[in-house]
Order: C-alpha cells, then sequence, then structure tokens
C-alpha cells in the first residue's frame, strides 16, 4: 500500500549549511493497516508526511503509494492522488470558511465523484455533527471542527488517511473522543492511516507505533 | 469538470460572507469602464454625427459647386445650370440664426422640387417632404424633436429672433438627414439670414462625361469640388477627440490598478481555501481554470455594468461636448446618441483585455505559491521586497526608454504613449520610495523604542497591501495636477492674448448694414471716436485645408502691439508697409506647428488672377481657431481678392463715457441693434467658450480622483477584513485605541504626503509635456507654463477628506466586527 524505501530529506538553515532531518527512512504500510508515528517536537514527522503526500519533494529515495513511485508524476498527477487515494487531516483543520459544514464534508467525496449518502448519514451521527450541518466552521467549537475535517477524509473511503497531530488542538476529553471515532472508522472505511501525534496514549488506539529519531524509524511497542 | 464545478462553488462562496469586497470590484470595474466608454460613445456618436452632417440632403452629395471666392452661388447661376438640364444639381442654404433668448440656430435649406428623387430616398419622415405647406407662406420650419426641447420650442411656435424677425411656425418633424439643424425653404432661410446667395450647390453622384460637362458648363467664378465636409471636420476634430480618448484612457488605467488590486485581496483572503483545495486533490490547472472563469465572469459583468453607466455618463458630458465642438469646430453633434455597435464592442474588447491582465497577474503570482506556503511574515516580506526592487528596475527601464525616444515623436498618438510611460515609470518606482521611507523612519526614531520599533514593524506589514493603492493615488494627484496646470495656464495666456487682440471698444459685425463712411462723413463723430480698424476676409482651400484670410488697417492701434511668437526682423514694419516688393503676410502658429510652414516661406495662394505668391514674415499667438489663418494688411488683401467680404469693424472711443453717444452714432450709420458687440461682452464669451471646452476635462479629472479613492478605501477595508484578528489580539494584550490607531493610520498618512509630494515635480513634467508637446501637437497653439501652487494644495486637502472619511469608515466597521473577533480569539486559543 504505501512503502518508503531510503527517503532523506535536509533543510538548509539561516546560516546556509543543510541540516538532514531524514535520513534513509525505510517504512511500510498495509491497506487497512493503522500505525502511529511519535518523536520529539522538530524531529521531522510533518516532514515525512509532506513527502507522502507529494506536498514536498525528497531529497532522495523512493516513495511508493499503491505500487506506484510518486516522484516522477506531474503535479496534475499528484492532485489525483490527493483527490482520491490520500486523505489528510491537519491540526490546523484547513476547513473552507465560507462554505457550510455540510459542503465541506461533502465536497472532497464530490471531488473523487464517489458520494455515498448512507456513509454519510453514519459518519455524521457518530461523529455527533447532525445538528451542525447548516452553520458555517467558525460558529463550531474547535473539537467540532476537526469531527468535520475527519468526516471530510473519510466519506470518500479513500485508500490511505495521513493525520498530523489531528488532536492537537483539542483537550484531553475531545481528543480521545476525536481519536477513538477516527480509529473505529477508518477501520470502517477500510482505510490505511498514518497518524503523527505526541501521544502514547493515542498512539495505543492504533496497530502499530514507530518512533523518529535522529533521522530514522524505529518500531516501538506500546502497551495500554 | 466536477472539480472545476467544486473549485468555483468554494471561490465564490467567499464573495457571499464578505460582500462588499465584491462591492469594491464592481465599483473598480465600473468606475473605470464607465469612463472610458462614456468617451467612447461619445466619439463614436461625433464621427456618426459628421458623417450624418455629410449625410444632409442626401448621402449622394459627392459634390459641391462653390464660388471661387466663398460668397456664395447666385440663384441666377443655380437657375442656368438647371436649364441646361443637370437634375443633379439642388441648392443648399446653411446658416446660423440667433433667438431673442441669444441660443445659436442652426439651419439648413433646399429647394424640395429640386430634390433629385434620389436624395430624397432616405427620408423617413411620414409627412410628405415636397408638400405645399413647406414651401408656401408661412412656411414651415422642422425642428428635430431634440434641438425643440433643447431650445423650448412648441409645436406651431413662431420663434423669435435676435434681429426681431420670426421663424415660421415649428413643425416637431426630422428628416433623417437634417442633422441638429432645423429645416427650412430656400425662400424664408435667405430672408431670415438676409442673404440673396445660396451657400453652394449639391451635386448627386455624376458619370465621369457628365461630371465633365458640368464642369464645362460652369461659370468661371464657379468650381466643382469634392464634398469633404466630414472628412474637414473629422481632421479638425481628431484633435480633441484624441485628446479626450487619452483622458479617459487614463481614468480607465486607474481603473485597472483598482481592479487589480481588488482581485489581489481577493486572492490573498482566499489563500487557505485555494490551499485546502489543493490539499483535497484539485490540481493547479483546474484551480487556475476556475478563476479564470471567476475573471471571466466578473469581467462581463463588470464590463456591462460598465458601459452602461458609461452610457448615461456620455449623455450628461454630451451637452458639454457637443458645445465646444461648436463653438471650436462649428460642428453639430445630435443630441440623441447614435450608437455604433463597433465602437461599443471595441470598448468591450478592450475592457476585457485590460481586466484579464489585471486579473491574470495576481492569480499567476498566487498559484505560483508552494501548496503549503511557509506563511511567516519574514517571508512575505522578503518576496514583498523583490516585487519592489523589480518595479524599480522597470520604472528605470521605462524612464529610460522615454528619454530616448522623447526627441522622436511626432504625433500626438506617440505623444500620448510617452505621457503613459512617464506616469507608468513613476508608479512602479513609489513602492521603493515608500519602502525607503520607513528605512528612514527606522534611522531617525529612537532604537530602543518599542512603540517606534512596533510601529515601522507595522508598516512593513501594511507596504504591500497600500502599495497599488497608492499607485492609483499618485496617477490620479499626477494627472490633475499636470490637467489643471495646463488648464491655468492656457486661461491665463487666453485672457492675455484676449486683452491685445480684442483692444478696441465696440466691434460692429461685418453682415450689418452699417456703412462706417457714413460714421465718418458724421462730423460729430471726431468728438468720440479715437480710431477705427476695419477689417475684411476670404476663405480660401490651401493644402486641402482651410485657409482664412484676414485683411486689416496696419495703422489701426491693435495692428501695432501685435506681439509675435517667431518673426524676422522689423517684422511689423515690414508687413504694415505693404507696398514692398514681396507679399509679406503674419501667419497663426498653427502654420508652423501643424503644417510646418517656417519664417521667410512663400504659401502659393488662388487669387482670381490665379496662384499668387505670400511670404510669412512672422508668427502670432491665435487661439481657439482650428483654421490657418493669415493676417494682411486691407489694400493687399483688396488688391487680389477685390470681393473680400467684410469681417468686422472695431472702433476706439477716446473716452468710455462716451459708449452711449457712440451706439446712437452706430445706428444713425445703419447697424441694428446686436449689431455690434461690447469689448468685454467677447471677452466673457471667449472665456466662457474656453470654460466649457475645459468642463468636460475638469469632469474627467475629478471621476479620475473618484477612482483613485475607491482603490485607496477598498486597500483600508482589505486590510481591515485581514488583520481583524490580530487587532484583536492587540486589545487582548492590553493596547489602547489611540495606539492601535497611531499604528494603523501614521504610515498611512506618510505615505499619502509622500505621493502628493512625488505628485508635484511629475505633475509639472505631466504639464510641460501636455503644453509643449501634446497641445501643440493637437492644436497648434504653444504657450509658456505657468506653475501654480492652489491646485496642489486642493488636492492635498480633497486627499485627506478621502483618507479621513475612509479611517472613518474603517472604525467603524473595527467597532462592529472586534467584539465578535475576540469572543472568536477566545473560543479557538
Ligand atoms: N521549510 C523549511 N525550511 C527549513 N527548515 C525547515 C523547514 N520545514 C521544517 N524545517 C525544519 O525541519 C525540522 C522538522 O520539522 P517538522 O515540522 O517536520 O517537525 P515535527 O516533527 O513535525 O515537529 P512538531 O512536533 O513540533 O510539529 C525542524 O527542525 C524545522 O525547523
Ligand atoms: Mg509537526
Amino acid at each position: 500500500m504505501l512503502q518508503l524505501i531510503k527517503v532523506s530529506k535536509a533543510f538548509p538553515q539561516p546560516d546556509g549549511q543543510l541540516t538532514p532531518i531524514l535520513a534513509g527512512i525505510d517504512f511500510q504500510l498495509n491497506a487497512g493497516q493503522s500505525a502511529a508515528l511519535l518523536g520529539a517536537s522538530g524531529s521531522g514527522k510533518s516532514t515525512l508526511l509532506h513527502l507522502i503526500a507529494g506536498l514536498d519533494t525528497p531529497d532522495s529515495g523512493e516513495i511508493v503509494v499503491r505500487d506506484q513511485s510518486i516522484m516522477t508524476l506531474s503535479e496534475a498527477k499528484l492532485a489525483e492522488l490527493r483527490r482520491h487515494t490520500i486523505s489528510l487531516v491537519f491540526q490546523q483543520f484547513y476547513l473552507i470558511s465560507t462554505l457550510k459544514v455540510v459542503d465541506n464534508i461533502r465536497f472532497q467525496a464530490q471531488l473523487s465523484q464517489r458520494y455515498d449518502p448512507a456513509w454519510e448519514k453514519q459518519l455524521v451521527d457518530r461523529l455527533g455533527l447532525g445538528d451542525q450541518l447548516q452553520k458555517y466552521p467558525h460558529q463550531l467549537s474547535g473539537g467540532q471542527q476537526q469531527r468535520v475535517a475527519i468526516a471530510r477524509a473519510l466519506l470518500h473511503k479513500p485508500a490511505l488517511v495521513l493525520a498530523d497531530e489531528p488532536t492537537g488542538n483539542l483537550d484531553e476529553h475531545s481528543s480521545e473522543q476525536v481519536m477513538a471515532l477516527l480509529s473505529e472508522l477508518v477501520k470502517q472505511a477500510g482505510s490505511a492511516l498514518l497518524m503523527v501525534t505526541h501521544s502514547r496514549q493515542m498512539a495505543s488506539y492504533l496497530d502499530q507505533a514507530y518512533w523518529l529519531k535522529a533521522g530514522s524509524l524505529h518500531s516501538e511497542v506500546i502497551d495500554t | 469538470m466536477k472539480g472545476l464545478g467544486l473549485s468555483l462553488k468554494a471561490l465564490l462562496s467567499h464573495y457571499w460572507c464578505y460582500p462588499w469586497q465584491a462591492l469594491f470590484l464592481i465599483a473598480g470595474l465600473c468606475a473605470g469602464v464607465a469612463l472610458w466608454s462614456a468617451v467612447q460613445i461619445i466619439n463614436g456618436h461625433a464621427r456618426a454625427s459628421y458623417e450624418q452632417g455629410n449625410q444632409v440632403l442626401g448621402a449622394q452629395a459627392y459634390y459641391w459647386i462653390r464660388a471661387k471666392d466663398e460668397t456664395g452661388v447666385s440663384t441666377a447661376d443655380y437657375a442656368q445650370l438647371r436649364r441646361q438640364g443637370f437634375r443633379e444639381v439642388y441648392p443648399v442654404v446653411q446658416g446660423v440664426l440667433l433667438s431673442a433668448k441669444q441660443q445659436a440656430i442652426p439651419i439648413i435649406a433646399t429647394d424640395p422640387i429640386a430634390l433629385p428623387v434620389q436624395a430624397i430616398q432616405t427620408n423617413t419622415s411620414a409627412t410628405e417632404f415636397n408638400g405645399l405647406a413647406f414651401m408656401q407662406a408661412p412656411y414651415q420650419a422642422w425642428f428635430p424633436p431634440s434641438l425643440a426641447r433643447e431650445l423650448g420650442v412648441q409645436v406651431n411656435e413662431r420663434l423669435l429672433l435676435k434681429d426681431g424677425q420670426t421663424m415660421p411656425p415649428a413643425l416637431l418633424q426630422t428628416q433623417t438627414q437634417q442633422g441638429r439643424q432645423v429645416l427650412l425653404d430656400i425662400a424664408p432661410a435667405l430672408s431670415l439670414l438676409k442673404r440673396d446667395k445660396l451657400s453652394y450647390l449639391a451635386v448627386t453622384q455624376l458619370s465621369e462625361p457628365e461630371k465633365t460637362r458640368l464642369q464645362q458648363s460652369l461659370p468661371a467664378h464657379l468650381s466643382l469640388v469634392e464634398n469633404r465636409q466630414s472628412v474637414d471636420l473629422s481632421q479638425l476634430t481628431q484633435s480633441l477627440h484624441t485628446q479626450l480618448s487619452a483622458m479617459s484612457l487614463l481614468s480607465f488605467a486607474v481603473g485597472l490598478f483598482i481592479v487589480f488590486n481588488a482581485v489581489r485581496f481577493s486572492l490573498w483572503y482566499r489563500r487557505p481555501t485555494l490551499r485546502t483545495l489543493r490539499l483535497m486533490g484539485v490540481s493547479v490547472s483546474t484551480l487556475s481554470l476556475a478563476i479564470a472563469v471567476e475573471t471571466l465572469v466578473w469581467s462581463l459583468v463588470g464590463s456591462g455594468l460598465g458601459l452602461a453607466l458609461g452610457y448615461l455618463l456620455s449623455q450628461s458630458l454630451l451637452p458639454t461636448v457637443s458645445s465646444s465642438l461648436q463653438s471650436l469646430y462649428g460642428a453639430n453633434l445630435g443630441s440623441d446618441i447614435i450608437f455604433q455597435t463597433r465602437t461599443l464592442l471595441w470598448a468591450w474588447l478592450l475592457t476585457l483585455g485590460g481586466l484579464i491582465l489585471a486579473l491574470a497577474l495576481p492569480l499567476w503570482q498566487q498559484l505560483r505559491l508552494p501548496v503549503l506556503p511557509s506563511n511567516t511574515l519574514s517571508t512575505h516580506w522578503r518576496s514583498d521586497q523583490r516585487t519592489r526592487k523589480r518595479l524599480l528596475i522597470a520604472a528605470s527601464v521605462l524612464a529610460l526608454l522615454a528619454i530616448f525616444i522623447y526627441p522622436l515623436i511626432h504625433q500626438l498618438i506617440q505623444g500620448f504613449i510617452l505621457l503613459g510611460m512617464v506616469l507608468l515609470a513613476a508608479a512602479w518606482a513609489l513602492p521603493a520610495l515608500l519602502a525607503s521611507s520607513l528605512k528612514l523612519l527606522e534611522y531617525l526614531l529612537p532604537p530602543d523604542s518599542f512603540k517606534a520599533r512596533w510601529l515601522i514593524r507595522d508598516g512593513w506589514a501594511q507596504l504591500p497591501a497600500l502599495r497599488t493603492a497608492m499607485m492609483a493615488l499618485l496617477l490620479a494627484l499626477t494627472a490633475n495636477l499636470g490637467v489643471e496646470m495646463l488648464v491655468g495656464s492656457f486661461r491665463t495666456a487666453l485672457s492675455t492674448w484676449l486683452e491685445q487682440r480684442i483692444a478696441a471698444d465696440f466691434y460692429v459685425q461685418g453682415s450689418s448694414q452699417f456703412k462706417l463712411q457714413t460714421l465718418l462723413d458724421d462730423p460729430n463723430t471726431a468728438d468720440w471716436l479715437a480710431a477705427v480698424n476695419e477689417r475684411t476676409q476670404i476663405s480660401l482651400r490651401w493644402q486641402e485645408h482651410p485657409l482664412l484670410l484676414r485683411g486689416v488697417n496696419p495703422s489701426a492701434p491693435d495692428s501695432q502691439t501685435i506681439s509675435f511668437t517667431q518673426a524676422l526682423p522689423d517684422a511689423l514694419k515690414t508687413w504694415q508697409a505693404a507696398d514692398s516688393q514681396q507679399q509679406w503676410v503674419l501667419a497663426n502658429e498653427q502654420l508652423h506647428y501643424l503644417a510646418g510652414v517656417k519664417l521667410g516661406d512663400s504659401l502659393a495662394l488662388e487669387t482670381p488672377q490665379g496662384p499668387v505668391a505670400f511670404q510669412v514674415i512672422g508668427f502670432v499667438h491665435d487661439y481657439g481657431n482650428p483654421y490657418y489663418q493669415l493676417f494682411l494688411p486691407n489694400s493687399l488683401l483688396k488688391r487680389y481678392w477685390p470681393h473680400a467680404e467684410p469681417w468686422n469693424t472695431s472702433l476706439w472711443l477716446k473716452d468710455q463715457r462716451f459708449a452711449a453717444q457712440a451706439e446712437q452714432a452706430l445706428l444713425k450709420a445703419g447697424a441694428k441693434a446686436g449689431d455690434w458687440v461690447e469689448q468685454k461682452t467677447i471677452k466673457s464669451l471667449s472665456l466662457s467658450i474656453f470654460d466649457r471646452t475645459f468642463a468636460m476635462t475638469a469632469a474627467m479629472n475629478s471621476l479620475t480622483l473618484w477612482v483613485a479613492s475607491i482603490a485607496l478605501l477598498a486597500a483600508l477595508m482589505a486590510i481591515l477584513q485581514e488583520r481583524l484578528p490580530e487587532f484583536a489580539q492587540w486589545r487582548a494584550l492590553g493596547v489602547n485605541r489611540l495606539e492601535q490607531w497611531l499604528v494603523m493610520s501614521t504610515p498611512l498618512f506618510i505615505w499619502a504626503g509622500i505621493t502628493w509630494l512625488a505628485a508635484l515635480p511629475l505633475g509639472a513634467l505631466l504639464s510641460w509635456i501636455l503644453i509643449h508637446k501634446l497641445n501643440v501637437m493637437a492644436f497648434g497653439w504653444s504657450m509658456p507654463l505657468l506653475w501654480s501652487m492652489t491646485p496642489a494644495w486642493h488636492l492635498a486637502l480633497l486627499t485627506l477628506g478621502v483618507i479621513l472619511f475612509t479611517l472613518v469608515l474603517v472604525a467603524w466597521q473595527l467597532r462592529r466586527k472586534l467584539p465578535q473577533a475576540l469572543a472568536q480569539l477566545g473560543a479557538q486559543a
């Protein structure tokens, strides 16, 4: 499903020197599986996620999504990939502020033409958004906004969901709620999930966990 | 396709939530397009009017038969031609009557029976044109309804004229080709105009043999000329129309700045939406397409509304334009706008082109950014710095280019291109100037003051948003200043010139029955008359242009004080002597600037005895005259053109208290009341014609300033919108209202001040180019440039007013929206 082979990335510092952030990462995620990505702040978790989503390009190595290397894809093909295969959930929600909640939820599904009303009803009910559909995003609380973003990411049942600290903006209680929902709904959608998080607690909801440190990945065992 | 629709929905939902942004966009589009299209409509209408003028009494008037000496064609000559079987020839009388209320009434007359069938085929009027009532006392006067409205004439009213005569009963009735003139039968027209000759004979299309036969049958004093009226008019008025176009183009350019600004802002606000769309897999090309569609929709809506507004505007500007065309060139424009699809289409296409340019540029900038741009202010500043540098380089290149092409300019249109380059270069250089003002401030303010640092940092953050608005302001200020200077200089030059040219106390019209000899024979005359100048005239054609020859008395007081713009040594004395071997004449400077005649050049003029050469000894100012004109002593004029007609007679009084006595004496010498005018009347009349001519320019100028004001308002509102959360944070941090306003508005005032200062030298440069290059090329009038600070102060006040107004508006918005922003601050913390 997702395979990373010797992926490296370095960023130039203000003094002009290159600092390696990712140094030859090997990683694999099978269809329907979920994995947590842990690591200290600044260790390169977001960078890795961006590379997988094709938002940035690695300095070297290979990223394969569904047996296809994304390194050689054109901008248009990458857009296609994000439209149908990869969904993103960010800490900052990234909702379209001028569209109503219902339009936000349906957006990507309509874009990829995989809109399923029954699945929508299920998602909305599970995420408790039934009363919020006609509101604008700024009329919602942070947790509600994130649930909208999750609904949007899952409605078209993408093969892969990439989440970057989806609960980073939320308090402990709603974090847990959102996490539980996310892992449950991802399973229902049959998608694979790679999620960046700071919390082992969150990581415990997922099948596997990895620790990013000094540019390389280490497998972690999380006991709940 | 799905992506396109969804993207459009997401993008356009922005305007649903922020309708005022849509409003500004539309306002900018409309304002720019309206003025531009108004002038296009007027110009198109004018051209159509000239063409229609050509069709007066038949599009088939291919030729005219005119007297070689321009004294008119006698009815006997006309009758003779008809007897010889030339049925293609029909008589025309044209002239202008003066109503008792001093309104000018253009009339045209013909003989409906003689009118060839082809000539009346285009007649669409319901009433039979050759009905008996038209040709029999009390006759009929056919008023075009629009002209009747203008003059306040009712059906069947007999309009009273200034000389006491009345016109035939009015009929609100038009024949398509009569234009903005009252149609009469020949007989009443001649008696109203107190003439005994026809203006000319019109001739419909002729075959080559017929033409030869007609030419051979003409008596020696008549000639067959091609009908060139519309060509002449188009040539003469072209400068004015070009001038108008250029002015409107300027406001269009300012309008484009607004559109550019508005689009930049609207895309800037929609950055998050654009980013989200791309994150969800909408490709850049789909987004470009979506924004292109949006652009197209805006352009269509904006240009459509703008055209409609332009139409209304053109109707309100038309009276001013037609009155200046009438007084300058004697051109009649109809008062009902003639729409020309071609003109409209062109105006619209150009509008669309400009808009797309203004819309595409920011779009391209926006889409080149990475999907997840590092959204820090520092990168934003850096890219803004790069933009400023690029603009400055472009400005320098353009300025150098302008300097380089300056000497190569010979045509009006090239002159306007030069003007555009100078203005654009100035506008592009402005952001760098504004930025350096912040650097200077940074240097001047105490480095350890936190508030000073904050103020300057905030200035840097505002600069990208206010940049374009300031450029638009600069353009508007410069244009206003430049044109104000032009008009002011012109007005001064004109009144000084009138002072000298119209020095006598009374002017008796040449058409009067007044006999100078009778006056001079009266023994009492010597008591009050100081001097007299009896003038004569004849009009000819020279190099395909009308040329007026004016005979004056070289020993009259106003002939002693003639001031030259250029002259050979001892010019005045030599010219006055008139009896030397050479035929010396004075020429108006139009001949120098427009026809390229130089001092000492000789002009071959057609006299009844054949061509004679006259030499130019000096050039004089002749403001307001579109024609070439030569001045020569009466004796010289009489020698070659014995039939020269009287022009006017000017009388100098020994003292002003003899005025009443002089008027009595004029009446005794055959003049009727209204045949003479006093000096002050002529002067004020001339100045009012001048003012009317420039009223249009003034109107366009103030509109341009309004357009720029909208830009400023839009920019400030945009900043407010963008920074509202930030302002809320300030408040949350304990910044008080005064501090906030100080930080927000200080850079604005500083930059407006700098922009105004920059507009001063630029305005001077603009007026210099207008006066010394464009005006000379357009009209052939030269004048000294007079600098005055008054208009500059006016503009400063106006700008200040606009800024204060926008700040009040922004303050009101802030008051309304800040509580909500503060509340959200809490919600999202
Ligand atoms: N565009 C960039 N230019 C230079 N350095 C960058 C850039 N983006 C990220 N970095 C650097 O790369 C490193 C990794 O950043 P990244 O955002 O991936 O960290 P992270 O693991 O997601 O941290 P956090 O948990 O705080 O979100 C950081 O040290 C950061 O400073
Ligand atoms: Mg991160």
